[in-house]
């Protein structure tokens, strides 16, 4: 993959690249950060790229190590989130989604975070995660239903 | 599809900050943390118990016969440590220091590679909660920096505080562990490894997966090593 291609690979998946990582990490800094390295690991990498993989899941997946990395630095108390610091009106639906989502352990919200940024099929999402579609399915299924129950309690 | 299904594929829609990608491809050249360069630089003492000292030296390493063992081990895992490919030590340190200053250093190595603590956090650790300084002390005096990770302790306020190899070396040393993952599985294998134990190193590019956690791993079917034992 040449220089070319990967910039324009940049350019096209940054977004999404950038949602992910803000939902898990929940600091804009951070999630630039997080979307900066696995770039750079992917450019270092573009050389033993194998079009038998598809673009999304060699980008997610660098993007997932990266985030899933910076987690475990994480202490137990997590400090605020960006939401949370800009004080928006309590009750509003981004901020209880936002910490209904804290609730969600990280591998589920990875996965949850994947599937509805980019609509990652089950099959991809195994793919980008080196899990069977069934641990797929049964992590999701958990997420949102910590989520629900998290929503329903507020 | 349901009123949460909604509710999440709004609150993840995707809404970068503007120029994102420019900003991120510009500063793909920036050189990365690896450090392994800087290994010629240390000079390794050993006895026959394991690792005495880590000092500058040019490589003007000291040891005894049985010692020379540890020395090479050392030199090797402190390489792969720097390039970012080893998050741990397996060689074997002969601290001869005084009860408190051990009590310290255990605590320091007990920070997990690529996380931070402050001097009183450590202090509190050790039962000796108002003994900030004297931790500090402590860990200025650690004979075998690195091997036993006082650069993983800084000030409260999130400074880094005095290092033996310098403020930049710490600064360096925490960018790279916080590059370099800790936990790594294979895709292949679903199993979960430290960073740096062998089986981990075979582990092709393709297949590696990131945990935060072995709990993590477990609950989506990876096993740990029974090699390195990861335990985090």
């Amino acid at each position: 993959m040449d220089e070319r291609t990967f910039a324009r690979l940049a350019e096209e998946y940054a977004g999404r690249l950038y949602a992910v990582a803000y939902r898990m990490l929940g600091h804009r800094a951070d999630a630039e950060d997080a979307v900066q390295r696995a770039l750079t690991k992917c450019f270092a990498a573009r050389d033993s790229y194998s079009p038998r993989w598809a673009v999304s899941t060699w980008l997610y997946r660098a993007l997932s190590n990266v985030c899933i990395d910076e987690l475990r630095r994480r202490r137990p108390m997590a400090p605020l989130t960006d939401s949370q610091q800009t004080a928006p009106p309590r009750g509003s639906d981004r901020v209880e989604l936002t910490r209904a989502l804290e609730a969600v352990p990280r591998e589920a919200r990875l996965l949850l975070a994947l599937h509805y940024v980019d609509g990652l099929s089950y099959r991809e999402l195994a793919a980008v995660r080196g899990i069977s579609v069934n641990t797929v399915k049964s992590q999701l299924a958990r997420g949102k239903a910590i989520m629900k129950r998290a929503l329903d309690g507020e | 599809m349901d009123t949460l299904d909604t509710r999440l594929k709004d609150f993840f829609t995707p809404a970068a900050p503007a120029r994102l990608a420019r900003r991120v491809l510009r500063r793909m050249d920036e050189p990365g943390p690896d450090l392994s360069g800087l290994i010629a630089r240390f000079a390794i003492e050993a006895s026959d118990r394991g690792v005495r000292r880590l000092a500058y030296g040019r490589g003007r390493d000291v040891a005894t016969r049985a010692g020379r063992r540890h020395v090479e081990r050392a030199r090797e895992e402190l390489h792969e440590y720097l390039g970012g490919r080893r998050t741990f030590f397996t060689v074997p340190v002969d601290l001869e220091v005084p009860p408190f200053q051990a009590k310290v250093l255990a605590a320091a190595d007990r920070v997990p590679f690529g996380a931070v603590a402050s001097y009183a956090e450590l202090a509190q650790r050790i039962g000796h909660p108002r003994a900030a300084r004297a931790v500090g002390n402590a860990l200025g005096a650690n004979p075998v920096p690195i091997f036993l990770p006082c650069h993983r302790i800084v000030r409260g306020d999130g400074t880094w505080g005095h290092y033996a190899f310098g403020g930049a070396l710490k600064t360096r040393l925490l960018a790279l562990e916080r590059a370099t993952p800790a936990l790594v599985g294979s895709a292949t294998t679903r199993i979960v490894c430290r960073h740096g134990c062998p089986h981990e190193q075979r582990i092709a590019e393709a297949n590696r997966i990131v945990f935060a956690s072995v709990a993590d791993a477990a609950g989506v079917g990876y096993r740990p090593c029974r090699r390195c034992r990861p335990v985090a």
